[in-house]
């Protein structure tokens, strides 16, 4: 895994295992408050996944919270298979798969989880353009499941 | 001599017509009963090699006289099917700690599963991947001689099936599944004389040489239905009961810790998740990602199968 402060927030890309060291990253927060650009991120095994896990449990408690940007569709699958790896962590946007009928691509696209937090809680993905035809997406996956990372526990 | 028949029982005319004319193609006969009684009295008049039985009736208290039937005749599986609408009885079915064979597609995959599995137990031959595969697709074969190669491994697996056309998802899903299954045929599967588990509490990033018995193979193919991947090791430790456990890990979802986790984070980033075992022998393991489907109409549950070779 890479590691490259950027912006106030630390941009980690590559694979989250078990060389990742997540825990070292607590001690970069500043004001405890922690952002990590999660855009980068391509993988993550069952050791990564124990070793968020760990991450965000002493992240809440030495009260560190943490923000997740641009969360990769790789963390999100975590974020709704196994309920310990959300800790008290806030999503403020996050990847998600959307289909063109008309076209046929295929597109991970950034929501912004704040701007259309009312929409996510009543399970509607936000409407989407595709890049590449201008027609409307649709989204690709079941909303009950890809947005459960949304609801409380 | 066992009877060359198949046993159905499904409460619903339609299933059970479809499911006879699928198994129907055996050779051997089907037979066919609405409900467990029915079943019961079939099962004491002969020994069927295969029960295919639905997943509301092998959740009712009564199935557990039909299972221990079944076991005691020789049976040499039992196949539980799964409505489109009853997803929600996977975990309970998990929770039985006795249901082998889980099918939870619908046609035409329903097919597929229920013709392969009835071929692998009539043949007795469980092993390799290419039972799942159309002819002709080509196989990649990688054998592990040291555990440090993995991470390459399945990073050269991911960037070979982004280069065929497939989506990042797909990709994502097989790398998930090859480094879990590899990580535990290398620190999970050695046993030493005394049953030990001597490599399972080896740290993951240390480097083991994988030599003889401890190599570790990878195949993997595509056949533009499925994207299949195959694990096996040379010590065939792996057993049903640890397997129905990591599958129905409850932690997984609560902690995300402890052992199995591989297993169960396997079985839920593919769409089928077969386990051919040899006791002391060697394991294989066969994940299936559907490729012809996006996840939106894909079944949010997965199949799976445990095989055991009879000696």
């Amino acid at each position: 895994m890479q590691i490259q402060p950027a912006n106030g927030q630390l941009e980690l890309s590559g694979s989250i295992d078990e060389t990742s060291g997540l825990l070292d990253l607590l001690g970069r927060a500043q004001s405890n408050f922690l952002a990590l650009d999660l855009a980068g991120i391509t993988f993550i095994n069952s050791l990564g996944v124990r070793d968020w896990i760990r991450m965000q449990a002493a992240a809440t408690k030495s009260g560190i919270q943490i923000e997740l940007r641009r969360a990769a569709e790789v963390i999100i699958h975590q974020l709704n298979m196994i309920i310990a790896t959300r800790g008290t962590a806030r999503v403020t946007s996050f990847f998600a798969p959307y289909a063109c009928d008309a076209c046929g691509r295929e597109d991970s696209l950034l929501v912004d989880a704040v701007t259309h937090a009312a929409e996510l809680a009543k399970l509607q993905p936000p409407a989407m353009v595709c890049p590449e035809c201008g027609s409307q997406m649709a989204f690709n996956d079941f909303p009950e499941r890809y947005f459960s990372f949304l609801s409380p526990g | 001599m066992r009877e060359h028949s198949i046993l159905i029982v499904h409460p619903d005319r339609k299933t059970q017509r479809l499911v006879q004319r699928i198994l129907g193609v055996t050779g051997y006969r089907v037979d066919i009963a609405d409900e467990l009684e029915q079943a019961i009295q079939l099962m004491e008049q002969q020994a069927p090699l295969l029960v295919v039985v639905d997943g509301t009736i092998a959740l009712s208290p009564e199935a557990d006289a039909f299972f221990t039937l079944a076991s005691t005749k020789g049976t040499e599986a039992c196949m539980t099917l799964l409505a489109p609408d009853a997803g929600d009885h996977v975990p309970r079915i998990l929770g039985l700690g006795a249901v082998t064979n889980l099918l939870v597609h619908q046609m035409p995959v329903l097919a597929e599963e229920l013709t392969i599995t009835a071929h692998k137990l009539i043949h007795r031959d469980l092993f390799g991947v290419e039972k799942y595969l159309l002819w002709g697709t080509e196989l990649h074969t990688h054998t592990l001689t040291r555990a440090s190669q993995r991470a390459h491994i399945v990073q050269q697996l991911a960037e070979a099936v982004r280069a065929r056309g497939q989506s990042a998802r797909v990709a994502s899903m097989a790398m998930l599944v090859a480094d879990e299954l590899i990580s535990n045929a290398v620190h999970n599967a050695p046993v030493d004389d005394a049953g030990a588990h001597y490599r399972k509490d080896v740290p993951r990033d240390v480097e083991i040489e994988l030599d003889g018995k401890h190599a570790v193979t990878l195949r993997w193919g595509c056949d533009a239905r499925y994207l299949a991947i195959e694990v096996g090791d040379q010590f065939g430790t792996l057993d049903r009961e640890t397997i129905l456990r990591s599958l129905a890990k409850n932690d997984v979802r609560e902690s995300g810790a402890g052992a199995g986790m591989g297993i169960s984070l396997s079985y839920r980033s593919s769409d089928h998740l077969v386990f051919n075992l040899a006791p002391g022998k060697r394991t294989e393991i066969i994940a299936l990602i559907d490729v012809r489907y996006p996840p939106a109409e894909r079944t949010p549950v997965s199949s799976y199968n445990v095989f055991v070779e009879r000696t």
